[in-house]
């Protein structure tokens, strides 16, 4: 079996910011583990689809979610006609057919579902499955990524030490103005000068983070309103609903988002 | 003046004017009335009133109301006397006036009989103010705030009298509320965001102080740190208010972020300044707006000034306001044109506050040549939006130097202000009422407030030599606390938004009571499918499966009291290594986010304070009981903290045990916050106070009260892990973490 599926054929628009790029293809060369940091909709999905399509390995997603437990990653035995079936799940393919892991917003798991993967990030790099008493030696193009919003939640979920401590990082902030600007502009459609709005407007959102947000604008929600904006909505317009309104539901904040936006253009 | 005989008095009476008003047969029924009133005997002067002011409210509301109003003049001259009765018909005519509605004009009589009865002393005061008081309410809305003063009196008629003459600020307040005018408070917390999106800014925003003069309450005002917002600006409603806040607030966080240093005041004339001022209020908004264009759209539309009329100072300096920021606007004035061209001329150089002062005193000397009029003592700046300028002068003034310190002086003297306010006017029926009475118990508490303590209960100490506990050696002495300035801890709270919201979000999450699905269960509501499937799995492949097959979802639930006991010893006042803040500070701190954090969950919680001199002196603060709520005077209690003595630390765990003892809840926390190893004054042996502590802990834990330490002391783990257990204390090495630390800790250690 092959992971062909699993591989990305369109280059993926990706704007480096720093030397991630770089890093990462050293981190890939001893396959090692990486950990992607940042906010969200700062780009971390889009850069390692980036680096799987430019490595040229398959790629295996998985949305980590509070329910999940390890047989959602390692597999399980289904019931069918004939009596049970090993079905594996995606940690155990990307361990037998090689290909990148990638477990987006890993600290969303339970703490006792993400131990499964430390026999495969340190260097014994195996998979035992004890329901199929079997043991995997994974695949020389295995490596496994994982992604972590580092916000709010992280006093109450965060990764265990032994788990961080077996990952390398790059660290995701929001790109530098000018490439913000650049990167909106290429993804929405729109000129040079509303994409410095837009990304101006971001700013400001992004400074009441922590005073009454969450959390600021992404470069996604910027090109959302890009995108509405090639599409005839006035920027004002475009703000209010691919930004403000998804980004809190609290009256005041809605206000001073508002009239910060207006002061803005 | 009407005598009974008098056929040539009802002449008098009869002016061109009354006959107009109560044509024909009306004309007699009025003259009856007149005789009716005089023959009341209110005097002179009531009838005299009434027989001038009669016909004008006849001619606007119809003649028959105009006579009926001689019964009620009756009725409140009886209950006010007859000053009351003499003003109410000049009162009626501007009431007629105002409301020009004979509907409207009886329900207003109505309130002033009712007024007249319930306040009779007031009814004076008001009447005299009536047309002020219509031009800016509505009957209902008369009606609300003469009842807001009479309830806000509590039956008192000199606090009544006090409010309806205006001398007690409430009643500027209920006036402003029910005349419908938008007050900061309402938008402050949005306008607050609106600073920290643009600029990063935050300051404290807070009221001029009520005894602040009325031209200096016009306009908003700031200076280093601290902005002062007039609570509302008369004559703008509804969104427009909205506006004129926001474009105050932007117009002085330009200042913040523009205007550097203070221009010195050396000798300059008061023209030159309001000159000099106007220039560098244009400088900041111009930077303002190559930031953030839009603000041009916030601050024009209140440039009304023309470009013509008459040349006085103020229209000038308004003319060239406008001049400076409107691109379209074309003045008349050779003075404004040539302000202008200066202005713009040095574009660039707009980064530089030299050029005001350049700019300014130039055309200060222009104005002053043209020999134009300028009161300083009226002059108020236009537009409404922009500050008085205080903020950009040095007035030589050494006491405005130490801002920190000023702002301190002024929330303690508002504390002081509010406990007076109290005994004056709490106005039980209105939403203000539950903060009146925070503020009530507050007062009380500070009469109350004693410098002895009263000993409450003895407990045993545990000496390690013997093995055994010497019964009833320490005495505990509760004494009561001493409130402080609440307005420190509501700092606390303004200073830290970052941790605050944190925590806030991190409530929350805890208080949704998420649902938690318990799988592999040996009962449930639905079968657990992976359960299931391995013990068919099991079964196959020969060995006994696993019964757990169930699953089941479950509430998640609090059930916990927590008391928080602060270490208050001599050690808590040490200055904290590369900090002006002391450990006591960081300690209260620490506290009021804890606070918060507790209140928020509704979990019922405990703050107590300690430190002790000798064993007969164990001294325990009540800061907070568990059936108590976090209100203002637990908040001043905890402002009002002061450290000194020594720490015997196992008789106070003792006392707070048999707090949290009586609390039914499933788990009982007891957290203590402590800077150094246990000691008193009449112990030499160290490990003495240290082995009691500990006997003291394992008691708690016999009754199943848990104890939890946050030790403050680095190189402390010695004697902490020997009292509290290896996994029960935490240590903080960088101290002034400790108020972020010590909340997110409480809420994983219970979560």
């Amino acid at each position: 079996m092959n992971l062909d599926e699993y591989r990305i054929d369109q280059e993926p628009y990706y704007r480096a910011i720093g030397n991630e790029i770089t890093l990462f293809e050293a981190a890939f060369a001893d396959r090692m583990p990486m950990m992607l940091k940042g906010p969200t909709g700062s780009g971390k999905t889009r850069f390692i689809e980036y680096m799987a399509w430019k490595l040229g390995k398959p790629l295996l997603t998985v949305s980590c979610h509070e329910d999940m437990t390890a047989s959602d990653l390692v597999g399980r035995f289904l019931l069918d006609a004939e009596g049970t079936v090993w079905n594996d799940g995606p940690l155990t393919l990307a361990t037998r057919y090689g290909g990148i892991c990638y477990l987006d917003e890993i600290v969303e798991a339970r703490q006792d579902t993400t131990v499964v993967i430390h026999s495969l990030t340190d260097d014994r790099r195996i998979l035992p499955l004890e329901k199929k008493n079997e043991v995997i030696k994974a695949h020389r193009d295995l490596q496994i990524v994982i992604s972590y919003n580092p916000g709010y939640q992280s006093v109450l979920k965060d990764l265990k030490e032994s788990t961080k401590q077996r990952f390398g990082a790059i660290d995701f902030g929001y790109p530098p103005t000018d490439i913000e600007g650049e990167i909106v502009a290429h993804e929405s459609g729109v000129d040079k000068k509303a994409a410095a709005q837009l990304v101006n407007i971001a700013l400001r959102s992004r400074n009441l983070k922590g005073h009454g947000l969450d959390e600021g604008a992404s470069t996604r929600m910027l090109i959302h309103a890009g995108q509405l904006i090639v599409r005839g909505i006035p920027l004002g317009e475009a703000c209010q609903v691919a930004l403000v309104l998804p980004i809190t539901d609290d009256p005041d904040m809605r206000d001073a988002l508002t009239s910060a936006i207006a002061a803005c253009a | 003046m009407i005598s009974p005989d008098g056929e040539r008095s009802e002449d008098r009476l009869l002016t061109p004017a009354a006959r107009r008003a109560f044509p024909e047969d009306m004309a007699a029924r009025w003259l009856r009335a007149c005789r009716k009133l005089e023959q009341y005997g209110y005097g002179d002067a009531v009838v005299t009133a009434y027989t001038r002011a009669s016909p004008a409210i006849a001619e606007i509301l119809g003649p028959e109301i105009s006579i009926d109003l001689v019964e009620r003049i009756s009725t409140v001259t009886i209950k006010a006397k007859r000053k009351a009765g003499e003003l109410l018909p000049w009162a009626a005519l501007k009431a007629a006036e105002r409301l020009r509605n004979e509907r409207l004009f009886r329900s207003w009589l109505g309130v002033i009989e009712r007024f007249a009865a319930l306040a009779p002393e007031s009814v004076v005061s008001v009447l005299e103010k009536m047309d002020r008081l219509l031009a800016e309410l509505n009957v209902s809305r008369f009606e609300a705030w003469v009842l807001a003063g009479v309830r806000s009196a509590g039956g008192d008629a000199e606090r009544r009298l006090r409010f309806f003459t205006f001398a007690d600020p409430q009643a500027k307040r209920w006036l402003q509320r029910e005349s419908g005018e938008v007050s900061f408070t309402d938008l402050e917390r949005r306008l607050k965001a609106y600073l920290i999106a643009l600029w990063r800014l935050r300051v404290p925003i807070r009221e001029p102080s009520p005894s602040a003069s009325e031209h200096a309450r016009r306009r908003v005002s700031f200076d280093r740190g601290l902005i002062l917002m007039p609570p509302a600006f008369p004559g703008y409603r509804g969104l427009q208010a909205e506006e004129v806040f926001r474009a105050s607030l932007a117009h002085v966080a330009a200042h913040f972020m523009y205007s550097r240093e203070k221009f010195a005041l050396r000798s300059l004339k008061p023209l030159q300044v309001a000159i000099i001022s106007l220039i560098e209020d244009a400088r900041v908004e111009h930077l303002a707006m190559r930031e953030f264009p839009g603000l041009r759209r916030l601050w024009l539309p209140f440039h009304i000034a023309q470009s013509s009329g008459a040349s006085t100072a103020p229209i000038l300096l308004a003319r060239l306001s406008r001049a400076l920021i409107d691109p379209g606007f074309e003045d008349a004035s050779g003075w404004v044109c040539k302000g202008r061209d200066r202005f713009f001329e040095r574009q660039d150089e707009w980064e530089s506050p030299h050029i005001s002062r350049e700019i300014g005193g130039l055309l200060g000397n222009d104005l002053g040549q043209m020999r134009v009029q300028f009161n300083p003592r009226t002059y108020v700046v236009e537009p409404p939006y922009r500050d008085d300028n205080m903020g950009l002068w040095d007035f030589d003034d050494p006491d405005s130097s130490d801002h920190e310190e000023a702002e301190l002086l002024f929330e303690s003297v508002r504390f002081a202000q509010r406990e007076d306010d109290d005994t004056s006017s709490p106005d039980r029926e209105r939403e203000k009422q539950g903060e009146d009475d925070e503020v009530n118990r507050a007062a009380l508490s500070s009469e109350a407030y004693q410098d002895e303590g009263i000993p409450v209960a003895r407990y045993p100490e545990y000496d390690y030599v013997t093995g055994r506990e010497r019964a009833d050696w320490t005495t505990i002495v509760e004494f009561q606390p001493k409130p402080g300035p609440a307005g420190l801890i509501e700092r606390i709270l303004d200073d830290r938004p970052d941790i605050v919201n944190r925590i806030t979000s991190l409530i929350s999450s805890a208080l949704v009571g998420r649902t938690e699905r318990l799988k592999r269960q040996t009962e449930g509501e639905y079968l657990d499918i992976d359960a299931c499937i391995d013990a068919v799995v099991s079964r196959r492949i020969g060995v006994t499966p696993d019964p757990h097959v169930y699953a089941t979802m479950r509430r998640r639930h609090r059930d916990l009291s927590v008391l928080v006991l602060l270490d208050i010893s001599e050690s808590s006042k040490d200055k904290v290594l590369g900090a002006t803040a002391t450990v006591l500070d960081l300690e209260r701190q620490a506290t009021v986010l804890l606070a918060h954090a507790m209140a928020g969950l509704g979990d019922p919680f405990a703050i107590a304070a300690f430190c002790s001199n000798r064993r007969d002196e164990v001294r325990y603060y009540r800061i907070k009981d568990f059936d108590e709520p976090y209100d203002a005077l637990a908040r001043s209690l905890l402002a009002g903290l002061e450290g000194g003595l020594s720490t015997r630390i196992g008789a106070v765990i003792r006392h707070a045990g048999v707090d949290l003892a009586g609390q039914s809840s499933h788990r009982r926390l007891l957290l203590i916050v402590t800077d150094g190893e246990p000691s008193d004054v009449d112990v030499t042996d160290t490990k003495y106070l240290v082995e009691d502590a500990r006997k003291a802990v394992l008691t708690l834990a016999a009754e199943g009260i848990d104890t939890f330490c946050v030790g403050l002391e680095s190189g402390g783990d010695s004697y902490l892990s020997r009292i509290f257990g290896r996994r029960n204390f935490v240590q903080i090495d960088r101290l002034e973490r400790l108020p972020e630390r010590l909340p997110m800790l409480f809420l994983r250690l219970t979560s």
